[in-house]
């Protein structure tokens, strides 16, 4: 049966990886340069994990989806991910690897254990995990990924105990899929911001250590704080903090804090925390 | 507006994206997406006019666009990742539409962000 080894929480915004691609042509600015020394522990534990399948619970910025259909809970299963363009055109990367095998699996423990996925069989990615991708991974990228994407552009979003909730069985169906494939969960939203209204900008560095000296082993707590008072505090788009719930729900609790870091380069919380299991 | 960022989620500070308001601004939200298209950007570019009364926009919807009228585009329905595209189509930028939503300029917005506070749920604001 696949083995989660371990997971991490990590921030995304459209300037990270926009700033990761002007810093490596031509030196980072001072504030990224940060963001990118602070990443290198992670790049580093991922190549000691060496993990065989990622999973990646995101949110869609209305890159793929819109709102005709948008659905609350969705799943890629597909053989590969295009990077969906912004507005701006695409960034020079490839398309992320998809497994489909996984992908179905995961479908099916999901739905038939009463979380209803939207398929999604064509999803094109985008900040939300190519901003911070390029960080952590060499090129050519050939660990396959499993993405779920969460609405998180408009409300009513899903609630604390439901994406805690479906951490918790997607670590389960992670749990039983044939083969011993290591395997990382990773969860990714953006920590406190705010990017419209006249709060724009607003930056709550407490807030953002707050909830990561908290997710390891007191994350029921968190989850228990009202989404609204997250907004209140730390801006609208706090609210993706949500999704990190997941990450955790997937792991066990007999896990070791390998790296922390946390930075506020320029509008939103730069945040990562990683998870390992003791039994990997 | 000064720098001072209060502890509501009242407008204008800040505008909830609600399904009323997805309803409200159901066509101009639409618009915006369409220029996730290269091609579609191009020939709003070209006629910028002709572009919206074909994506079925009103009057009062093009003025605001035309105008550049971020604040008045999220108020009326448009989702900020939305208008983000319009903003990335005619050269802006987030902090165009930030600046405007604060009521400064972007150099002066730029400078005074991150706009720090400090409180923990539980906590005193």
């Amino acid at each position: 049966m696949a083995r989660i080894v371990g997971g991490f929480g990590i921030s995304h915004t459209p300037s990270m990886g926009m700033e990761y691609d002007k810093g490596m042509a031509k030196g980072f600015d001072p504030r990224w340069q940060k963001w990118f020394d602070g990443t290198r522990a992670v790049k580093a534990w991922l190549e000691k994990i060496r993990p065989e399948r990622l999973v990646i619970v995101y949110n869609d910025h209305l890159n793929h989806f819109d709102f005709d259909a948008y659905p609350t809970l969705a799943i890629g299963v597909a053989p590969s991910f295009r990077q969906a363009d912004e507005g701006w055109g695409p960034r020079p990367f490839p398309s992320l690897v998809g497994d489909v095998d996984l992908g179905w699996h995961l479908t099916n423990r999901l739905v038939r254990g009463g979380y209803d996925l939207t398929v999604c069989q064509d999803l094109a990615v985008d900040h939300g995990i190519y901003s911070w991708f390029p960080y952590l991974f060499d090129t050519p990228w050939d660990i396959p990924i499993v993405p779920l994407a969460i609405n998180m552009v408009r409300h009513p979003i899903p609630t604390n105990e439901r994406l805690h909730g479906l951490g918790k069985a997607l670590g389960e169906a992670i749990r039983s899929f044939p083969g011993d494939q290591r395997t990382v969960v990773i969860s990714t939203g953006g920590m406190s911001h705010q990017i419209s209204g006249a709060r724009f900008g607003i930056a709550n560095e407490a807030l953002d250590e707050f909830f990561l000296s908290k997710i390891k082993d007191d994350v029921q707590e968190l989850v228990d704080i009202p989404q609204e008072e997250m907004m209140r505090l730390g801006g609208t788009e706090a609210s993706e903090l949500a999704i990190w719930f997941s990450m955790r729900g997937a792991l066990s609790d007999n896990l070791v804090e390998r790296h922390r870091y946390y930075t506020f380069p320029a509008i939103t919380g730069c945040g990562v925390i990683v998870l390992e299991e003791k039994a990997a | 507006m000064s720098n001072s960022v209060p502890f509501n989620l009242d407008p204008p500070g800040t505008y909830i994206y609600t399904g009323e308001m997805a309803s409200k601004g159901y066509q101009l939200t639409r618009f915006g997406l369409s220029l996730r298209k290269p091609a579609n950007r191009e020939k709003f570019l070209a006629d910028e006019v002709g572009y919206m009364r074909d994506a079925g926009l009103s009057d009062a919807e093009i003025a605001l666009v035309r105008t550049r009228d971020w604040t008045g585009l999220i108020q009326a329905g448009g989702h900020l990742q939305a208008m983000l595209k319009v903003a990335a189509t005619v050269g802006q930028n987030l902090w165009h539409i930030g600046a405007h939503n604060a009521g400064m300029e972007v150099e002066e917005l730029m400078k005074i962000t991150p706009r720090k506070v400090r409180a923990v749920p539980g906590g005193k604001d």
